[in-house]
């Protein structure tokens, strides 16, 4: 396979970041100073077995270094410590609150990708016109807002028209498949628009710099020699060759979105990932915390890499 | 009988920062016959490759241009961009330079092939890529190359790819612009020696744009000698060496020290070109010139008729004591 | 051709950077996104800078009801303590701006000394950096940020701390980029010739070439900084007894203004935060444009070359 040790290459480095990062998470919740944090035992309301069970699991009374291996055991098996506040499992919780990001995040992902090409394609196309000054004075305005200060802004605008709260209503008593579907995305529209409008800007740029540095190159020339409409030279040769960069961009870009979705969250009452990461904050949580973290860097270095791996594929010029 | 190509009086002016103009081809005309072969001549920044791109109407945003390209007898500037794109590759194809980026990096040879014969209704699917893999042996590439990429080919294959790729729809003339610069004298000579053929066995005609001057020698009949945005000179390839009607002509045959050995570059001539953001008084070469005298200063030469199909833009043509023997 | 054109309309001649301070000032002369840029920002600083004077009204005094509404006296209202907006965003936007000062110089220290010695040494020290470097890019930074704020406390100083310790991975790279290219230059080879000792060649010779490079990165800095620190207020991370302009915000959002129809006390400083944002990306954006030696003339746009009349000039052909 072409490349083969490129991609074990890039997965040994992804791994191996994935390590360092479970190791600063350690160091990060366990040795810091005030036993809140680093007893994770310390459930509010805990029977004593489950006080117990977790001092056994996690070896809170050795010393850190074996607490350490205990702690990268106990990450195999998935277990992340109980949370504080509703005393379930930190990683039940979390799988729940990433289910709930996850839909709301793709969407309003999607809707940028889609958006910023277009316009960042229109912008490089039409370089040197009032449409390129235009397009790309929105794209900034939009990249300079803030995130949670925008969506702030769409809760006034939209009060009263579509839902600015919670991911779905509390009022509907058992609601039908559809209902509750049909629910759900009348929710998920602001909060979706919000990420969406604040990655476009960004896309946008991207994008036509992308295309400005490929219309730039001489085979575009030769395109433009044989004949091509400008349009099939667009698609044919510029924007596959912008493709790399832009793909490369954008699949690090996901990485932090989930990051930032804490913003828009917070302002939404949305309950994914990211308001987990703020509650947790608020009530001292700290096995959530430290486990929504560890999620958060562990997406991060997968996004990586997965950017790693799709430019490689799209690049017939890396061999290795 | 017309011209196959003709220029008349091409101007081509860039715009500039702050409103100003850089006036790069300044009344260039020439004419081209069936499978004659030109060579236009001159140092970088003389306005050549401007010239040979105007052609084919290759020229970036910020250009104007004035005069007409006649192909066949019909001007194909008077149009614009739209109308030329309908001409282009099938009556005049071009080669760039070898060491440019001009075949799409993520696409196969044998596609891009492809894309000029069905584009021009040559050929379609199978019996495209059939037609793809013949041009390629035309110029001695393996057929099975095709499925390569760029850089899977070395420098004078990707040359040779270019070329079967600008030959796909049979056009009648074939502009190359430094076909061997960047390319060592091996494989430079093969590629001369492949547009040799090439020319004789189709009718090709070929303008070669380059500086190199031994290639003109080796492969052109005729060569227009360009200087400051204009043709300063035209002859027959032998004329212009043995018997140039211009100094620039004279001084840089003479800094050529063997016509058929070792190329050589055009550096060797002291000074520099003009700035061509200004309106030019007198003769351009004037500052470079070893044989400049009284109407230099202030009165532009003309291209005129000194010969046997031979022109030249010098005042020493007017007296008939200076003219060199 | 002696001559590179990139834009439509825009021919550079290879001019090399010269002097620093001018290198600014030419930038902002001479690109219309760089002036707009410069202005907006330096309005800012003005606004900011001279609050203690300017500011019409005091900012601890209640000077209406809460959430009072826009009127010719109050032209942004009050806010939910009833302190009039235009002179809360005065002073807010000097916290913010001290605060996104702060956090990029020490980013800038960081990032740049490892850019500097990992691009000009190169070998192990220039692998174990960039390593280093590239752990830090991986950690999400507002997740990181809240988690060190939770545990360590809100101060201001804490928070210029937290938001520099993770801002200075890209300028890590730029800069290490940038040396690794002037490390070449026939001058520094000739000063290690000569004998000069590193720090020399660092300082006299490396530092000023890079610097254009570290002004432009600067720039694009504080925007990111100042947008963390809005950030950090509104997750409640913030110094509580300091009123950035992300406090602001938060502080409207806590106490219901969106219900109460109090726009006005959340839609202006936003917006102020944005222009900052923008002001320094315009400014920012250019100047790394005016560093970029990439420029080329697009062989496809919309625009199209034009045609002229014909030029009268009669020119015979062979």
């Amino acid at each position: 396979m072409r490349g083969a040790d490129y991609v074990i290459k890039r997965t040994a480095f992804a791994v191996l970041t994935v390590f360092v990062a479970l190791t600063i998470n350690f160091a990060l919740f366990r040795l810091a100073p005030g036993s809140a944090v680093s007893n994770l035992s310390r459930v509010p309301h805990a029977t004593q077995e489950l006080r117990q069970a977790l001092k056994r699991q996690f070896g809170l009374d050795k010393s850190k270094g074996a607490q350490y291996v205990l702690y990268l055991k106990q990450l195999v098996h998935g277990n992340l410590g109980i949370s504080f506040e509703n005393q379930q499992p930190v990683s039940h919780n979390l799988w729940i609150a990433l289910k709930n990001t996850l839909p709301m995040v793709l969407v309003g992902t999607l809707f940028a990708i889609v958006l910023g090409t277009l316009t960042g394609v229109i912008a490089a196309w039409r370089r040197g016109t009032l449409a390129e000054s235009a397009t790309v004075t929105t794209a900034l305005s939009f990249y300079s807002m803030p995130t949670h200060w925008l969506g702030l802004m769409l809760v006034i605008l939209f009060t009263g028209i579509l839902p600015t709260g919670g991911m779905s209503n509390d009022f509907l008593i058992n609601p039908s498949f559809w209902t509750h579907i049909r629910d759900v995305a009348s929710h998920m529209v602001l909060p979706s628009l919000t990420l969406g409008l604040v990655l476009y800007g960004e896309y946008t740029l991207i994008v036509r710099s992308a295309m400005l540095e490929t219309l730039g190159e001489d085979y575009i020339l030769t395109a433009r020699a044989k004949g091509l409409t400008p349009w099939t030279i667009i698609r044919k040769h510029a924007l596959r060759n912008a493709m790399l960069p832009i793909v490369t961009l954008v699949a690090l870009s996901l990485g932090y979105i989930v990051a930032g979705a804490i913003l828009i969250e917070t302002v939404f009452s949305w309950p994914g990932i990211g308001r987990a990461v703020y509650d947790a904050v608020l009530q001292r949580d700290y096995p959530m915390l430290q486990g929504a973290f560890l999620l958060l860097t562990v997406s991060v270095v997968f996004f990586n890499l997965l950017a790693d791996l799709l430019y490689f594929k799209l690049d017939p010029r890396i061999t290795s | 009988m017309s011209a196959l190509l003709e220029l008349v009086d091409l101007h081509v002016w860039f715009e500039l920062d702050g409103g100003r103009e850089l006036h790069a081809v300044r009344g260039v005309s020439l004419s081209i016959e069936r499978g004659e072969r030109l060579g236009l001549v001159g140092e970088s920044g003389c306005g050549k490759t401007t010239t040979a791109l105007s052609i084919l109407g290759l020229l970036p945003p910020n250009a104007s241009v004035s005069g007409r390209v006649l192909l066949d007898g019909v001007d194909v500037l008077a149009g614009g961009e739209e109308t030329i794109r309908q001409r282009r590759w099938v009556d005049v194809a071009i080669v760039f330079q070898g060491a440019m980026n001009a075949l799409n990096p993520v696409r196969t040879i044998g596609s891009q092939i492809v894309e000029a014969l069905e584009l021009h209704q040559l050929a379609k699917g199978a019996a495209a890529r059939r037609r793809a893999a013949e041009l390629l042996e035309q110029v001695g590439i393996p057929g099975d190359r095709a499925e390569r990429f760029p850089h899977e080919l070395s420098g004078g294959m990707r040359q040779r790819a270019a070329i079967a790729m600008a030959l796909s729809c049979n056009p009648r003339v074939l502009i190359a612009d430094e076909p061997t610069t960047a390319l060592d004298v091996m494989v430079q000579a093969q590629i001369l020696e492949l547009l040799d053929a090439l020319s004789r066995d189709f009718g090709l005609a070929l303008i070669l744009v380059t500086h190199d001057l031994p290639v003109v020698a080796q492969l052109c009949d005729r060569g227009a000698v360009m200087y400051a945005g204009e043709i300063v000179e035209t002859a027959g390839v032998e004329a212009l060496y043995h018997t140039p009607r211009h100094p620039y002509t004279r001084l840089l045959f003479a800094a050529t020290p063997d016509l058929d050995g070792a190329r050589s570059d055009i550096a060797s001539i002291p000074g520099a070109p003009p700035r061509l953001d200004r309106p030019l008084q007198g003769c351009p070469f004037l500052p470079r010139c070893d044989s400049a005298f009284a109407p230099c200063a202030t009165l532009r030469p003309e291209l005129r008729v000194v010969g046997d199909a031979h022109a030249a833009a010098c005042h020493l043509n007017g007296v008939p004591a200076l003219t060199e023997a | 051709m002696s001559v590179v054109l990139n834009e439509p309309g825009l021919a550079v001649e290879g001019e090399p950077v010269r002097s620093r301070g001018g290198f600014v000032w030419r930038t902002v002369r001479r690109r219309p996104s760089a002036t707009v840029g410069a202005t907006l920002l330096l309005l800012v600083l003005l606004g900011a800078g001279l609050a203690p004077w300017v500011a019409p009204y005091p900012l601890h005094q209640q000077v209406g009801p809460v959430f009072g509404h826009p009127s010719w006296s109050h032209p942004l209202g009050l806010d939910d303590g009833g302190i009039d907006m235009v002179t809360l965003l005065m002073w807010g936007a000097r916290i913010s701006l001290v605060v996104g000062f702060a956090a990029t110089l020490v980013s800038m220290l960081i990032g740049g000394s490892i850019g500097l010695l990992a691009g000009y040494f190169g070998g192990r020290t220039d692998v174990v950096l960039m390593r280093i470097t590239d752990y830090f890019l991986v950690i999400p930074d507002v997740p990181l940020m809240i988690v060190v704020a939770a545990i360590w406390g809100p101060s201001l100083f804490h928070i210029v701390i937290v938001i520099g310790i993770l801002l200075w991975t890209s300028t890590a790279r730029v800069i290490r980029a940038q040396v690794k290219s002037v490390r070449e230059r026939v001058y520094v080879k000739r000063a290690r010739s000569l004998g000069a000792g590193h720090t020399r060649i660092l300082v006299r010779h490396v530092v000023p070439q890079v610097a254009p490079l570290l002004i432009a990165n600067t720039v694009l800095t504080i925007a990111v900084a100042i947008f963390d620190e809005t950030a950090l207020s509104f997750l409640g991370l913030g110094d509580p007894s300091r009123t950035s302009l992300g406090k602001i915000i938060e502080n409207a959002f806590q106490r219901a203004a969106i219900s109460s129809g109090a726009w006005w006390a959340i839609v202006p400083p936003g917006a102020l935060v944005a222009v900052i944002i923008l002001g320094c990306s315009l400014l920012g954006g250019a100047l790394e444009d005016a560093l970029n030696p990439r420029l080329r003339v697009a062989h496809l746009s919309a625009r199209t070359f034009r045609l002229r009349p014909l030029v009268g000039r009669s020119a015979e052909s062979i």
